[in-house]
């Protein structure tokens, strides 16, 4: 075998030959088979976190549609699979692989679906098709709460998100010691550890945090940037975004009513408004004297919360007046815009590796339960890869660049940023050029990065941890060039 | 005013505990004495982080005691008590020597070795980044008096933090607070129900304390919170826990403080939970100390209880390895012996019988090749001749045959004492006994000498009378056949003819004699080996005999001996299994009373936790 220039061609390569050599094993052949064949399907991107961190609003942020939970009469908890899709549907699969149509009613907080004769513990899955756009590169995986990392429960359910995610947005409201350790828990075998690169954590709930102050998203920024430079976060996943999931869901779905109803609490004076934002109980008390009944008001309650009230209203007063500009101050407030960009980031542009990355965990998780003669070499193969692929890497520049812990200044960080694919793994747009330049070009300006970040790679006066930097960037503009002189 | 009768109950257990030499819960019962006796009433607040655990304390107090923010974690536990001015210590306790317990009591048992350092109030927030909790270094904890009505009557509240874990209970550091606490305030907030890990750490701080209140904070920021009370109770009811549940709101309560605004302080549900407080601290003298002394004792009583259940039970299964069993394996060693004694008398007998009739058979066998041999020599050679020669080579061979029958008897003989040795083999190499069997050297002599048969010889007076009579007929005969030719009756002719028929009759009686030689010869040579025969297979018969019989003899010793021995270790054995049956049972005996006792003093505890506790006054009183 020869190593194919790009990560996801040597992995199909291993496949084959791994299924070459397991051709007389029907269960490795068929998980090797099911590997291969998701290189074709679009990302997975798995939803986890402890009971009640908000997996499904964190869904219908990210989808902009109120779908997410989908409930079981029982409240029993599967796994849901949101994927696009012409119309919208429900199905749900039995662990033996057969599947039916389930009859869907909105509920006030999603989804209930009708069981129609089926007992809950006989659906292993539920798959909801919706037409979305957002959904067309990855498919979103709400997963039932994690317990800990140490129980029976906890443990199948992070095997199955092993098994069946290639990325994961991990849930936590404080990344305390043990989300730390679930998520250690997911790292299993080689492949895993030496590539840490699939998990975005993401501090949900952030709008709760110093009792939903109107400050409190600002708060949870800064948290989250705390976190991201604790090397056991650091560990374990790529970053740590902060999320007030209620806002961003708001945000995205706020119609003209929502508006109005806000726009008109908005009218009543501050400090008679802020009395009753004390709580939740005194802004539903019928003393509230609004033209918004105490039934509407509830119901605004529960869609956004208190701090999603103090927040809009704050945000009326102070110039956003109408529903779109509202609408995205929410959004943008939110972090639901750093968290797509993250995803974006991390892991849709990074589709392909990432997709191989857990063709390869699955590859090596075979060959070690099961070795057989042979099995040793395709095994030193995947060690190769590992050791050789620069995608890992480039992933990992990424996330130190965010929080500009490294220190360069703020146009270098830009430029590495820019060449190690964070805006994009494109040629041009890594060079920064626009799309029709021609490969002169293009040549041009990866020779004059690779030259400058040689020189900053070898720049005595750069920290160990920047001159490691440069030479990941150098390590990109070398392939780029090298992409460019094959074409 | 006599001494409470909780604390006679208490007294009675810690005696009960020396008795039972058990310094580590005597320690433990009067540190729970010093504490019971102590007015003050500790109130430890727990829970998992973030829940609100430090702004509740503020809220309590009305004070900015302990630090709270966003992302600020407290990593300190903070004791909050009353005093005239506002001041806070930072109490740095040095490692604990043998026990764990004191580490981050509230005083240290040895203040003066404590090192305590004085902080400013207004540096309070800045301690809990700058000390992080790290295991095995020195414990630290705050303390912080602030002058409130509250804390004057004699509340003190103990901040913790957040346990993030497994097993919050084992915890070092709450665990040793949690030994100190009179009342325990589990904090949770109203955003969400109780998780599977608070309701363990409930349940287990339910078991040992009698006073434990869920306090459900946050209530201002959730629409729903009377649902998530009402379904945590239901929680708390499955689970079978007794606490009661307070939903409260801090932010209320010091918003009510600021604005001096009673109505939304009564909002805050504060006023219930420190209505609570303060009731469990006025009962403390009373209710709270009862049911606490008589959790302590049950819990005592269990401590003590369970070693002693554990050598109850664990008695049955010791018995396979006491002296019973070797009183067993005496029992099986006896009837071992037994078998094997019948087994070797058995293959002796059985050899020896087979040996016996092999060895004649053996003997005729070599008899028999020898009188064959013998037969063929006298049917051709004359005894008269080589009867010398023939006596030295008849003796030569049965002597052979004799020496090599023994030898073949000595070996079987040896064979069968080694066969019958393996039968008890397993007692000892030295079961053979300590003489063999050798070829007696007098064989030779013991082979008689075989005597001369009476042997006719042909003299020559025979000789001439045979030839005397043969040739008298046939003279006879040719000279009258001649005279009737007209010779004389004696001529040549009949001359010769006599002469002829001499010489055959001389020929033939020379020939019959030498045929009754050689039969006498061989006569007497069977005659000879008969006897031999006889007397030789008389010999090894008899040999055999004594062989088996001292074989017998030798075994049989051997055995009673083996007998012996195995029948002392028997009765050995028997005796120290009796004498450890009665010795067990008068442990048990002693068990079962200690249990008794204990249980008395269990019922005892259950009649304080009622209000009454007259039979241990009695008791008490009868004693004295």
């Amino acid at each position: 075998m020869s190593p194919a220039v790009r990560l996801d061609e040597s992995a199909w390569e291993l496949l084959h030959q791994a299924l070459d050599l397991y051709r007389d094993d029907r269960h490795a052949t068929a998980r090797l088979h099911h590997h291969l064949s998701r290189f074709e399907q679009p990302l997975r991107i798995a939803v986890a976190g402890s009971w009640r961190s908000g997996k499904s609003t964190l869904v219908n942020a990210i989808m902009g549609e109120e779908v997410a939970p989908v409930e079981i009469e029982d409240g029993r908890q599967v796994f849901t699979w949101y994927e696009d899709g012409p119309n919208p549907e429900v199905i749900a699969y039995a662990p033996d692989g057969t599947a039916r149509e389930l009859a869907v009613t909105r509920s006030a907080s999603g989804m209930r679906v009708e069981l129609d004769g089926w007992r809950s513990d006989q659906i292993d899955d539920i798959v909801v098709k919706w037409p979305t756009r957002t959904l067309r590169h990855a498919t979103l995986v709400d997963t039932p709460a994690v317990t800990s990392a140490t129980d029976d429960d906890g443990t199948a359910i992070a095997d199955r998100i092993l098994r069946d995610a290639d990325a994961v947005l991990y849930l936590t409201r404080d990344a305390r010691g043990a989300d730390l350790e679930f998520l250690r828990s997911l790292q299993e075998g080689s492949v895993a550890r030496a590539a840490p690169t699939n998990v975005i954590m993401v501090l949900s709930r952030a709008d709760e945090i110093g009792g939903g102050r109107v400050d409190a998203l600002v708060t949870a920024k800064q948290l989250a940037r705390r976190q991201n430079r604790d090397p056991g976060a650091a560990s374990v996943c790529l970053g740590v975004v902060a999320l007030g999931g209620l806002v961003a869901v708001a945000g995205r779905v706020l119609t003209e009513q929502d508006f109005v109803t806000l726009a008109t609490l908005a009218t009543t004076p501050r400090a008679e408004l802020e009395k009753f934002l004390l709580s939740a109980d005194r802004f539903v008390s019928t003393q509230f004297t609004t033209p918004i009944t105490p039934d509407a008001r509830r119901a605004l309650l529960e869609r956004i919360g208190l701090f999603g009230v103090r927040l809009t209203t704050t945000l009326i007063r102070t110039g956003c007046d109408t529903r779109a500009k509202l609408a995205a101050e929410m959004v943008r407030r939110s972090g639901l815009t750093e968290l797509r960009e993250a995803i974006g980031r991390y892991f849709t542009d990074r589709a392909e590796v990432l997709k191989a990355r857990s063709a390869l965990v699955a590859l090596e998780s075979i060959l070690r339960r099961q070795p057989r003669p042979g099995s040793v070499d395709l095994l030193a193969w995947v060690e190769y890869l590992l050791a050789s692929t620069h995608d890992f890497r480039e992933l990992r520049l990424l996330a130190e660049l965010q929080d500009s812990q490294l220190g360069f200044d703020p146009e270098r960080t830009a430029e590495a940023l820019r060449l190690a694919g964070g805006n994009g793994t494109a040629l041009a747009t890594r060079l920064g050029a626009d799309d029709d330049v021609d490969a002169g070009e293009l040549w041009r300006l990866g020779s004059e990065a690779l030259a400058r970040w040689q020189n900053q790679a070898e720049d005595p006066l750069a920290s160990l941890d920047q001159r490691r930097a440069a030479a990941v960037v150098v390590r990109s503009c070398e392939g780029m060039l090298a992409r460019l002189s094959g074409r | 005013m006599t001494a409470p009768i909780w604390l006679d109950l208490l007294d009675e257990t810690t005696r009960v505990c020396a008795a039972h030499g058990r310094s580590d819960l005597i320690q433990w019962l009067q540190q729970k004495r010093a504490q019971l006796i102590d007015p003050r009433l500790r109130v430890l607040v727990i829970g998992e982080p973030k829940q609100g655990k430090s702004q509740l304390i503020n809220a309590l107090v009305n004070a900015p005691v302990c630090p709270v923010g966003d992302g600020t974690t407290t990593t300190i536990p903070t004791i909050v008590h009353h005093a005239e001015a506002p001041s806070a210590t930072l109490v740095r306790n040095p490692i604990p020597a043998q026990r764990k317990g004191n580490a981050s009591g509230e005083l240290a048992a040895q203040p003066e070795q404590a090192e305590r350092i004085p902080v400013a109030m207004d540096q309070l927030a800045g301690l809990t980044g700058k000390y992080p909790q790290r295991p095995g270094a020195s414990s630290m904890h705050l303390e912080v008096g602030v002058p409130r009505g509250l804390l004057a009557n004699g509340l003190i509240f103990i901040d913790t933090p957040g346990t993030d874990g497994q097993d919050p209970v084992r915890d070092a550091s709450i665990f040793a607070a949690l030994a100190r606490a009179d009342t325990v305030l589990v904090v949770s907030d109203a955003t969400r129900e109780l998780s599977v890990t608070e309701l363990n750490l409930i349940l287990s701080v339910t078991q040992s304390h009698t006073n434990v209140i869920v306090v459900l904070s946050k209530i201002d920021m959730s629409p729903d919170w009377r649902a998530v009370a009402e379904r945590n109770r239901k929680h708390l009811a499955i689970a079978g826990a007794s606490a009661p549940l307070i939903p409260v709101s801090s932010v209320l309560r010091l918003q009510a403080a600021r604005t001096n605004d009673e109505a939304i302080n009564a909002e805050s549900g504060f006023p219930d939970l420190i209505a609570r407080l303060v009731s469990d601290q006025s009962a403390k003298g009373d209710r709270l100390a009862r049911t606490s002394v008589a959790v302590a004792t049950r819990t005592v009583v269990e401590q003590l209880a369970a070693p002693l259940r554990a050598e109850l039970t664990g008695a049955s299964s010791s018995e396979t390895s006491g002296p019973l069993s070797r009183l067993q394996a005496a029992q099986r060693a006896v009837d071992d012996l037994r078998r094997r004694t019948t087994k070797w008398q058995n293959t002796l007998n059985d050899e020896i019988g087979d040996l016996l009739s092999d060895i004649e058979y053996d003997l005729r066998d070599r008899t028999r090749t020898i009188l064959r041999k013998v037969d063929e020599v006298f049917d051709t050679a004359d005894p008269l001749s080589g009867w010398e020669t023939f006596q030295d080579w008849l003796e030569e061979n049965l002597t052979e045959a004799a020496e090599a029958n023994f030898e073949w008897m000595v070996q079987r003989l040896d064979w069968i004492t080694h066969q019958v040795a393996s039968n008890l083999a397993s007692y000892g190499a030295d079961v053979l006994p300590g003489w063999s069997i050798r070829v007696p050297d007098d064989l030779a002599e013991r082979v008689p000498l075989i005597e001369k048969p009476q042997i006719e010889k042909f003299t020559p007076t025979q000789k001439v009378f045979t030839a005397l009579r043969s040739s008298y007929g046939g003279m006879l005969m040719f000279g009258m056949a001649t005279t009737l030719a007209g010779m004389p009756l004696i001529n040549p002719v009949s001359l010769g003819a006599g002469a002829i028929f001499g010489g055959k009759g001389i020929f033939d009686e020379s020939k019959s004699l030498l045929k009754r030689r050689q039969a006498a010869a061989k006569n007497s040579a069977q005659r000879h080996v008969d006897d031999f025969f006889l007397r030789l297979s008389k010999d090894s018969r008899d040999t055999a005999r004594q062989v088996h019989r001292m074989l017998r003899d030798h075994f049989a010793a051997l055995t009673e001996e083996l007998q012996a021995a195995i029948v002392e270790s028997f009765k050995t054995a028997k005796q120290e299994a009796d004498a450890e049956a009665a010795v067990r049972e008068q442990r048990q005996r002693a068990i079962q009373q200690t249990m008794q006792k204990l249980a008395i003093l269990f019922e005892e505890a259950q009649e304080v936790t009622a209000g009454r506790g007259g039979a241990l006054r009695a008791r008490l009183e009868s004693r004295i």
